[in-house]
């Protein structure tokens, strides 16, 4: 199994009476009222050294993700985060899930600047290219919902074609037309990164992911016992197309809170984890499901109307950390109590990817720091071993191996 | 009665049609809720006109809109449409994202159109009086957005022309809001503005007074960009007027389109059963 420690940068400074006074923390969300860039500095920084401080604690990967005007997310751009990171990390792979394709004219300064951060980090990117929320694209950006999904798809062909051919073709797609598809640079992995791509429920994308051998990553704030019925599609089509059960081949997310015991726990998490759900999250559902964004073979299955009911629920209820611990939503406790969940995940969901919220909400530095040293020294050991009889193909194979350092402050003074 | 029927177009396409009544011909383009058996005001028509209602692509299968990608494919549909009905000289009506549709069509195919009648039309933007942003309201205030009342007509809610099955309901108004979604997302705005010096048919425009989707104020904007129109802001209305005040709408379309109706002939042996 490999562990993976995600930021999602939420801003630290909704008020109290957050979801009383505003609609919705994402599309409408004046930055006026509410974000303080001299604030915002801090919690940059802040955010910064603890996705560092993850690589020293022995986490596999840090990811960062794409997310537009919204105080649930302060990463427009993850690629600026990521290079920020590059820097300052030498073996962590960088997991940037990622770059929401569809919204980028050409789509090809995606495949730059994840070329750029394959190259600056030697070796150690995976690229997740998401469709992006509803919020994000049809909201923020003015994405056509209709044809989001197809040009997304585009996209992501064009990308894959361009790293793979390394010399100049032209492409002439329904949404980008190409004379010269030449970028530079070009990644170090051969013949491109890990395709990581992040889904809610849609159907179509099982598919898609399989057959172009991506990894499928389910990123679900429900915990793992809500996120099977998504994972057990997802098998199932693996199934259906004839492709490998390998459990390195999906990804879910899971908030985790580590402590000496389940007191402690709440102590710890219980107001960072409340500030995420009734504060980050909250989003008007309209918001969420732009016509056409959720494919008709989606709503058939059923499968997206559970996350609508969630976020619908959660307007009107306050939500309290006794309902995120009873229904699985945070895995928090005893290292031992963590350990048994997570088994518990992995024989249930089969997925060897894991993406972990050390942070959440407004968690202080030193809670989040406590967290992530303890489930890399007291959950991690005891997990390692699972599925180590796969072969992890969706994982950078050989970053290099000496990778450059920074030159040191004074002498670059000099 | 209306019958329903199924018309071929070149390429393989197909159109499906409701049509009824007896008298001159008119076509109607329905808006966002859609084409029912039971519309009060196409079966309103069909009876003091022989009414053609085209349904309109991607309403029942979004796999109708592949090849049509703008408006600009939308008017060629529907040239593609009358000329396999065998129409000429038509009286073009159409409500919300439909009239929307006929005063693109009219401007495409000046010639071909006698008359237009526009409802509480999308197609124009103004920053200082903006087009509310109808896929952005929140769910249960959608119905107070587009009604006056604040609710769904019961007229508009006969069982009869609604799937049983929740999830097929659901699938159809996903379909219904795709498809007008992909020609007003996220302004809508294509450039009718330029176009509409084109349109040269005698045209009526008809807004409610308390349309809150579109502010009546666009009665103007219409007006004033297409040469022979005229206005009515019809009061106690909202975005649903034709819906909303029937009696008060036919009244204007009976003195606007007259016998001009009578002018518009169609040839109903070109229709394609």
């Amino acid at each position: 199994m490999k562990f993976h420690w995600f930021h999602l940068m939420p801003y630290p400074y909704l008020p109290d009476n957050f979801k009383q006074k505003h609609r919705s923390v994402w599309v409408d969300l004046p930055a006026a009222d509410i974000y303080d860039p001299i604030k915002g500095h801090q919690v940059y920084n802040d955010y910064l050294d603890q996705l560092e401080f993850a690589e020293r604690a022995g986490f596999d990967g840090i990811c960062v993700n794409e997310h537009h005007q919204n105080g649930y997310g302060l990463m427009p751009s993850p690629n600026l985060m990521a290079a920020a990171l590059a820097r300052r990390t030498s073996k962590a792979k960088l997991v940037v899930l990622g770059n929401s394709v569809a919204l980028y004219d050409p789509a090809i300064r995606v495949a730059e600047e994840m070329a750029m951060l394959d190259v600056l980090s030697g070796g150690r990117l995976v690229s997740g290219f998401p469709v992006g929320t509803g919020m994000d694209t049809a909201f923020c950006y003015g994405a056509n919902p209709a044809t989001l999904r197809d040009k997304y798809r585009e996209g992501v062909e064009l990308i894959v074609k361009a790293w793979k051919t390394r010399r100049p073709f032209a492409f002439n797609g329904k949404y980008t037309k190409l004379r010269y598809v030449n970028p530079w640079p070009v990644p170090i992995q051969t013949p491109h990164p890990p395709i990581w791509i992040p889904g809610g429920g849609s159907i179509e994308t099982w598919e898609w992911c399989v057959k172009n051998d991506f990894l499928y990553a389910y990123l679900s704030y429900w915990g793992y016992e809500s996120g099977r019925p998504v994972i057990d599609g997802f098998w199932e089509t693996v199934s259906r197309l004839g492709g490998e059960i390998n459990p390195y081949r999906a990804g879910f997310l899971q908030f985790v809170g580590v402590a000496e015991n389940d007191a402690e726990a709440e102590r710890l998490y219980a107001e960072p984890a409340e500030y995420f759900y009734n504060r980050c999250f909250h989003i008007s559902p309209e918001f969420y499901n732009p016509p056409g964004y959720a494919s008709i073979a989606t709503i058939r299955k059923g499968v997206n109307s559970q996350v609508v009911k969630a976020s619908q629920h959660l307007r009107t209820a306050s939500v309290k950390w006794k309902h995120l611990i009873d229904d699985g939503v945070i895995i928090a406790g005893s290292p031992q109590t963590i350990v048994d969940r997570l088994n518990d995940m992995a024989d249930k969901l089969n997925v060897g990817h894991v993406l972990l919220l050390c942070h959440f909400g407004n968690m202080k530095n030193d809670t989040v720091y406590y967290n992530t040293t303890r489930f890399a020294r007291e959950v991690i050991p005891k997990l390692r071993h699972r599925f180590s009889e796969y072969e992890d193909r969706w994982w950078p194979k050989s970053p290099l191996t000496d990778v450059q350092k920074p030159a040191a402050l004074s002498t670059a003074a000099e | 009665m209306l019958t329903s029927e199924s018309v071929a177009l070149p390429g393989g396409r197909t159109s499906r049609v409701l049509r009824g009544g007896i008298g001159p011909t008119v076509v109607w383009l329905h808006g966002p809720h859609g084409l029912r058996g039971h519309d009060p005001v196409v079966a309103e028509l069909a009876r003091r006109y022989s009414v053609i209602a085209p349904l309109s692509p991607g309403f029942a299968d979004l796999a109708e809109l592949d090849d049509i990608d703008s408006v600009h494919d939308l008017a060629l549909h529907y040239d593609a449409l009358f000329d396999a009905l065998g129409l000429q000289a038509i009286t073009l009506l159409g409500h919300s994202f439909g009239a929307m549709v006929a005063a693109e069509y009219a401007a495409h195919y000046p010639r071909r159109v006698a008359k237009l009648v526009l409802m509480s039309p999308f197609g124009l933007w103004r920053d200082d009086h903006p087009v509310a942003d109808f896929f952005g309201v929140p769910y249960m205030t959608f119905d107070k957005l587009v009604w006056k009342s604040g609710k769904v007509s019961p007229e508009m809610s006969d069982p009869a022309d609604e799937p049983n099955d929740p999830i097929e309901k659901q699938v159809a108004v996903a379909q219904a809001l795709t498809t007008v979604a992909k020609f007003i997302w996220p302004i809508p705005d294509r450039g009718l503005r330029r176009r509409l010096p084109r349109v040269t048919a005698p045209t009526l425009v008809i807004f409610g007074a308390d349309d809150a989707v579109i502010p009546p104020i666009y009665a103007d904007e219409f007006a004033a960009a297409i040469r022979h129109a005229r206005k009515a802001v019809i009061a106690d209305a909202a975005h649903m007027v034709p819906y909303e005040q029937r009696a008060e709408v036919f009244t204007l379309l009976d003195a606007f389109l007259g016998d001009a109706g009578a002018r518009s002939s169609a040839a109903m042996t070109g229709a394609h059963g």
